[in-house]
């Protein structure tokens, strides 16, 4: 079997130390939140997650494509990559924007509709691996796949659109006013500091996790080849 | 045998023509059967006053609650029947080999889609036209209302838009009738969403300023969803 | 009395937080070494069980490559 990559190996323990790192940054160096305290500092992974895990989505949507086009299962299991390791990080930034609200909402969840949308998101995610758990033949497989993952893709920024009928709860952190806002608060130096780089951290483990999690579809699709020889 | 090649062959000087005859033959052909049978809207019917029931007992609504909650409780109540049909039409494809009758047939893959896509409308509608009169009997409200009819048709031309490609898929999966919801639940929760706002907006008398934005959504919902099923559906169901 | 809120002790949120993520990363990385090893295994088992058909593809020449052992019956599993 493929021995890993020295890149990848390197790029393992450049995403622990970056981990590490951003989380030094969100815990220790970055200043505490008067309003919220410290709880606030889950916010720096919150978004870098939120990030990835979204352009991961969308970033599946032209792997639908790609692999329609060219039919070569490839691209199929570059996207289930992309797709498991997208809705991983999604849970995480779910969580996370839980455990923020529960201090500074009160509640654990609200029906509020960007959280709404993001439950919905996940889900959508989640069905389409339940989609291709029964189906046995890969090409069919891989081509239900892309087309769902394509509708799910589609339906996301339109869901998202639907929250603007309701007011929402949800802080406005980067642009738009929105009185309704609770939690809203502006960034300083340190701050910023642990934001960005917690965005970057989380791009590049992203990246690790992907490269690992195709490898690993690689290994099953060469398993899955030499069952069906066998059962010859 | 290559399908490919049967799809190309030339049937007719007018090839626009065709293809609307192709869509209206598979409407008819679904609306006969069913006007010979009842099953489909029969059991859409009877479930959908069932979960009205249901409902009924779940929320225990006083008069004023109820009217915020009756455009929730008639789209969820659509929802699920709309599920029911959308399954039952498909399996019903593909049990009898009329899919794969179609699929022989030297029509343009999408010409299925659409006349399926009608047809399962179709069905949606002539439900919902009879929950609607008796919704409005058990409760004394009077839901026949000209923006509560347009709302209702757009949110049924999204939901079936996207249900009928995605019941294609399901029933092609080992888990068949249980994938569809599951799969078209999140997909279909903004158009649900749009239509219960925009209906309850206009039970309650909204301006229209308010409601433009929903109903505005509902139409890209619409849009977009025919737009990307039709194109899609020829990969749902090639060999 | 003077109005002025002190900052709410939410530490105990932050260390939730911060720990389910680190606990989320680390079972996602242990899964997918997990299934890699178990994909490894498998594919040993089945390299073990594809060599004596080979042998026997070999023996018999200029004939389409079709195995005539079934799988499991030659060699014992591990």
């Amino acid at each position: 079997m493929n021995h890993k990559p020295l890149a990848l190996k390197i790029l393992d323990v450049v995403s622990i130390v970056l981990l590490v790192t951003a989380a030094y940054l969100a815990i220790v160096v970055a200043p505490t939140e008067r309003v919220m305290g410290d709880v606030q500092r889950v916010f720096y992974f919150h978004i870098g997650t939120a990030w990835v895990a979204l352009v991961g989505f969308v970033f599946t949507a032209g792997l639908s494509v790609i692999y329609l086009i060219t039919k070569d299962l490839k691209w199929d299991r570059i996207q289930v990559a992309a797709i498991e390791v997208s809705v991983m990080f999604f849970l995480i930034t779910i969580i996370l924007g839980s455990i923020w609200a529960r201090p500074a909402w009160n509640t654990w969840w609200t029906w509020d509709p960007r959280l709404t949308t993001a439950a919905v998101t996940e889900l959508i995610y989640i069905a389409y691996f339940m989609l291709r758990q029964g189906i046995d033949d890969p090409n069919k497989r891989a081509r239900f796949g892309a087309v769902y993952a394509l509708i799910g893709g589609l339906s996301a920024p339109i869901t998202f659109f639907a929250i603007r009928l309701f007011r929402t709860i949800h802080p406005v952190v980067i642009a738009g006013s929105n009185a309704a806002a609770e939690g809203n608060f502006s960034m300083t130096g340190d701050m910023l500091q642990a934001f960005f780089f917690a965005l970057f951290a989380f791009t590049v483990i992203f990246i690790d996790l992907f490269w690992n999690r195709i490898r690993l579809g690689e290994v099953q699709e060469k398993v899955e080849e030499m069952k069906l020889k066998a059962a010859w | 045998m290559k399908k490919q090649n049967v799809q190309h062959a030339p049937v007719s000087s007018q090839p626009s023509a065709s293809y609307d005859k192709a869509v209206g033959a598979i409407v008819w052909k679904d609306l006969r059967a069913e006007f010979r049978s009842w099953e489909l809207i029969s059991s859409m019917l009877v479930f959908s006053l069932l979960v009205i029931l249901i409902f009924n007992f779940a929320l225990e609504l006083d008069v004023k609650t109820r009217q915020s909650v009756t455009s929730g409780v008639l789209w969820a109540t659509f929802a699920f029947a709309g599920t029911l049909g959308l399954n039952r039409s498909m399996a019903i494809e593909k049990d009898r080999g009329c899919l794969d009758g179609l699929l022989l047939a030297p029509i343009d893959r999408s010409a299925i889609y659409f006349g399926k896509f009608f047809s399962n409308l179709a069905f949606m509608l002539i439900v919902e036209a009879i929950v609607l009169p008796v919704y409005s009997f058990l409760y004394n409200t009077n839901l026949f209302q000209p923006g509560l009819i347009l709302v209702i048709l757009l949110g049924s031309i999204g939901y079936t838009a996207v249900g009928t490609l995605l019941a294609a898929m399901s029933i092609q999966t080992r888990t068949r009738d249980i994938l569809l919801p599951i799969l078209l639940f999140p997909v279909a929760f903004a158009v649900l969403l749009a239509a219960v706002k925009a209906s309850g907006g206009i039970l309650d008398g909204a301006e229209f300023s308010e409601i433009s934005f929903p109903i505005n959504l509902l139409i890209t919902y619409d849009v977009v969803f025919i737009a990307a099923s039709f194109m899609l559906f020829d990969n749902v169901v090639e060999e | 009395m003077l109005f002025q809120e002190t900052t709410p002790d939410t530490s105990g949120y932050m260390i939730a937080g911060f720990a389910l993520t680190f606990l989320i990363l680390a079972v996602y990385v242990a899964s997918i070494y997990v299934r890699n090893r178990n994909l490894q295994q498998d594919m040993d088992m089945l390299a073990e069980i594809e060599e004596p058909a080979v042998k026997i593809k070999a023996r018999s020449t200029g004939r389409a490559e079709k195995k005539k052992v079934k799988p499991g019956t030659k060699k014992g599993k591990k």
